[in-house]
């Protein structure tokens, strides 16, 4: 690679000696191209780029600028020096700051003279540096004022400025790290922001990260894929023509594990319809979604990161309005926004594998458990807990979910991870709402209490409850689900019966 | 259960006790120390009178605002209710002679309720609100007052001796804390505050209507003080002051802090709150007769609430709700 610019060979981080964030990753930019970095959330493509901005140390590896060998930067200082510079996902811009203003942010001493800014100075280079990078915009209006696309270009700008100043000579290329720049833009903005991108790309070096696999299909120019830390594939579409299938698959499929589920909790499906979802539409994240749900089943809404299958199945829980649409629980008609509360009085409970979330730590287990079902272990006359009530309650979710722990009065911390996740399931176990969505039900935890999970939500299942699943896992979907539906880019692409989906997947 | 001796000459629940309520050892430790120092006067009949007088006063403005710390949100506006009441006590006392005192319930629990309302619709940061309550309230009272105290005699039966020896506030206040422990512990309501306190987002998520019981934690704040204020109304002068004393301000917010509920709210409450009540109070009068200069008392208890900041927000990853 001869003709790279920037090129990183064998770089490996772990987090505290356990997690393997990145495994011996090697790539390369070259001058004035557009290098795609996608892979799922937790993959690894943040870490890298922090890596060469230098705000983490590798464990290893070795970084090449114009061929030549150099140290990993320390600060992103440093890496503005060898021409590196990030555009965060978000937060990166200041609203209430002049477009010159945040354009020489943090370089102001650069213009400082009897300790007085030159702002006149400032405001001309401003206006210098946005017209050569095609920037259509103000010098001196508030960042706030323009439209989002614009926004970015301007921190783009800013990135690329920030190589020069640091630099100190206009002949290093800047390479810009773009970290899912996309994000909060919609449609037309987004193909704004690439088409300025394309003219930019004469003067800098761009490392893409994204997850939407047609934006970056179309407009870089290589594109590797991180998968769990190691480079699992590079595609160069200059020389060879790709389908979203391909990236898609390199993106989620994930080595089958040594797990198979004795658990068989498919075919209880029966023809009372719980849910039906018509059109819901919630614009930038999710477009006609469309679906019933029967008493006892089980659907997955499958798709990469991004592809709006978690907004769904937050709206159905109350954490999001949708715009457009009906959802109808049980024969009634919901509203778009009602916050979760209202959802469980009409019988949907949201269960979130995170536990941070989900658990209050700081409590003992039988607090947790009881604390949903607390209309069982009130008094009769008195609106009183029933603490007798509430112990026994609470040992037979333990025991039921084979918990390990001392006693129930134990602190939800103290708990291992599966533990924890039994936990948070126990209590919508006791509580056994009409629906239970699942949003990612199992993540980080062990293959031994996964079984036990999937074992007690069959158990319910098998009770005529019905769920809605998400998972990053397609394993899951193949257990769990009775029907998959697809999703990608917000829409419904396929709707897909668990062995159609095992093909599709390749698992 | 096998245990090393060390531990066998302390029973377990008394080393779990003093692990979760380190205030203890520092009641313990005051106590001990102001003994040995000045054992005329500190152990003295008139001393642990003044002691037990000020706690009754300080746990009675510190009950119902610890509950709105459990849910992680701050409640300053007692000292308010208290003034505003007094002066309300005076205006309605023409027309309603000795009912008039039920004033400053109806003022507690309108306010509290207020609070929850703005806190939870307009999102905006409880102390800073509650403050500029306080702040409004005293003007308020200032205004309907014309500058002077306005005494309202007639209220003397609320503090007549019964027993000898105990004041009567004292008997007062114990049903009360009682209710306002029986509420936190053994109800649903309870349960609810010390979730939203511990996880919001955990218990939005878990189908709790949090702004609900964000405004219930504020009435009942503002229903504890104002029963509070009715208590010690006599006792206090049965007038209004009408200049702020920041004491009366902080106080009970330290007693609250120092009892170990975090203000980050999730566990202590009420029981904690009458612990940290004591331990001040004791700790207050030790440095009051000591020879140091009177402002010290300032500055210690300025360094004693940022410490208590300090240790009850370190142990709330290790704290229980007890």
């Amino acid at each position: 690679m001869d003709d790279s610019l920037l090129a990183v060979k064998g770089v490996s981080k772990t987090f505290g000696g356990v997690v393997h964030a990145l495994d011996d990753i090697s790539l390369a930019a070259r001058r004035n191209e557009i290098v795609g970095i996608v892979g799922e959330n937790g993959a690894g493509k943040s870490t890298l780029m922090k890596i060469l901005v230098g705000v983490y140390p590798p464990d290893k590896g070795e970084l090449y600028h114009k061929g030549e060998k150099v140290p990993f930067p320390r600060d992103p200082k440093e890496a503005a020096k060898r021409g590196i510079s990030i555009v965060y996902q978000e937060k990166g811009v200041i609203p209430w700051l002049k477009v010159y203003q945040f354009l020489f942010l943090g370089h102001e001493d650069k213009y400082v003279k009897f300790s007085k800014l030159q702002t006149d100075k400032m405001k001309k280079q401003a206006a210098d540096i946005l017209e050569e990078l095609h920037v259509k915009c103000d010098a001196e209006v508030f960042m706030h004022e323009l439209p989002l696309s614009t926004q970015k270009m301007v921190e783009i700008a800013r990135a690329i400025l920030s190589v020069r100043l640091e630099s100190g000579e206009d002949g290093t290329t800047p390479i810009i790290i773009l970290d899912e720049p996309t994000g909060p833009l919609n449609d037309e903005e987004r193909r704004e922001l690439f088409s300025d991108l394309l003219e930019m790309k004469k003067n800098a070096s761009f490392f893409f990260i994204s997850h939407i696999i047609p934006e970056v299909r179309e407009f870089t120019d290589r594109v590797h894929v991180l998968r769990d830390g190691k480079l699992v594939a590079n595609y160069d579409f200059s020389e060879e023509k790709i389908e979203e299938e391909d990236l898609f698959r390199a993106i989620v499929g994930r080595e089958s594990s040594e797990y198979i589920s004795k658990v068989e909790i498919k075919g209880l499906a029966s023809k009372t319809v719980a849910l039906t979802a018509k059109d819901l539409t919630k614009k930038g994240h999710y477009y006609d979604i469309t679906f019933d749900l029967h008493e006892g089943e089980c659907v997955g809404i499958f798709g990469p990161a991004g592809s709006g299958k978690s907004q769904i199945i937050r709206t159905i829980a109350g954490i999001m309005s949708f715009e457009k649409g009906e959802l109808v629980v049980n024969g009634q008609k919901l509203k778009a926004s009602e916050l979760p509360y209202v959802r469980l009085k009409k019988g949907i409970g949201y269960f979130s594998g995170e536990t941070g979330k989900e658990l209050f730590l700081n409590w003992p287990i039988l607090k947790n458990i009881s604390f949903v079902n607390m209309q069982k272990i009130l008094g009769k006359f008195m609106p009183v807990i029933n603490f007798n009530a509430e112990r026994k309650m609470a040992q037979r979710i333990v025991q039921l979910l084979r918990i390990r722990t001392p006693s129930v009065n134990t602190d939800c911390y103290s708990l291992s991870g599966g533990n924890k996740q039994k936990v948070s399931v126990g209590k919508w176990v006791e509580r056994k709402p009409d629906i239970l969505l699942l949003d990612d039900p199992t993540i980080g935890i062990d293959v031994g209490a996964r079984e036990d999970i999937y074992e007690v939500l069959s158990e319910m299942k098998k009770s005529g409850i019905c769920m809605i699943l998400v998972s990053d896992d397609p394993k899951e979907y193949s257990i769990l689900c009775d029907r998959i539906m697809f999703v990608m880019d917000g829409r419904i692409q396929k709707v897909l019966s668990p062995d159609e989906f095992r093909k599709v997947v390749g698992i | 259960m096998k245990r090393s001796t060390g531990n066998r000459l302390i029973p377990a629940v008394i080393v779990r006790t003093l692990k979760e309520q380190p205030v203890i050892i520092a009641l313990i430790a005051v106590f001990v120390l102001f003994s040995i120092l000045f054992p005329d006067r500190f152990l003295s009949f008139l001393n642990f009178k003044t002691i037990l007088r000020q706690f009754i006063t300080l746990t009675l403005f510190a009950i119902g605002p610890s509950i709105v710390v459990v849910t992680g949100s701050l409640d300053l506006s007692y000292v308010g209710i208290w003034m505003l009441g007094g002066i309300l006590v005076w205006l309605c006392m023409p027309v309603f002679g000795l009912l008039s005192i039920f004033v400053i319930l109806l003022l507690g629990v309108t306010t509290g309720f207020v609070i929850g309302v703005i806190q939870t619709k307009a999102k905006i940061p409880s102390f800073i609100l509650t403050l500029s309550l306080l702040v409004t309230y005293w003007g308020l009272t200032a205004l309907l007052s014309g500058g002077y105290p306005r005494p309202v005699r007639g209220y003397g039966f609320i503090t007549t001796r019964l027993i000898p020896y105990i004041p009567t506030t004292l008997l007062w206040s114990i049903p009360i804390i009682a209710a306002a422990i029986f509420i936190m512990k053994c109800t649903k309501i309870g349960t609810y505050l010390y979730a939203i306190g511990s996880n919001e987002e955990g218990a939005q998520l878990a189908g709790i209507n949090v702004d609900k019981y964000k405004i219930l934690a504020f009435t009942l704040s503002g229903l504890f003080t104002g029963i509070g204020s009715m208590i010690l109304f006599q006792h206090l002068g049965g007038s209004t002051p009408v200049e702020l004393n920041l004491n009366t301000v902080v106080w009970p917010l330290v007693a609250i802090v120092l009892g170990g509920t975090p203000l980050m709210g999730g566990s202590g409450g009420p029981q904690r709150t009458i612990l940290g009540a004591f331990t001040f109070c004791v700790f207050y009068r030790g440095v009051y007769i000591s020879p140091l200069h009177p402002y010290s008392v300032q500055l210690l208890v300025g360094l004693l609430l940022i410490v208590s900041i300090i240790v009850s927000a370190r142990g709330l990853k290790s704290v229980t709700i007890t």
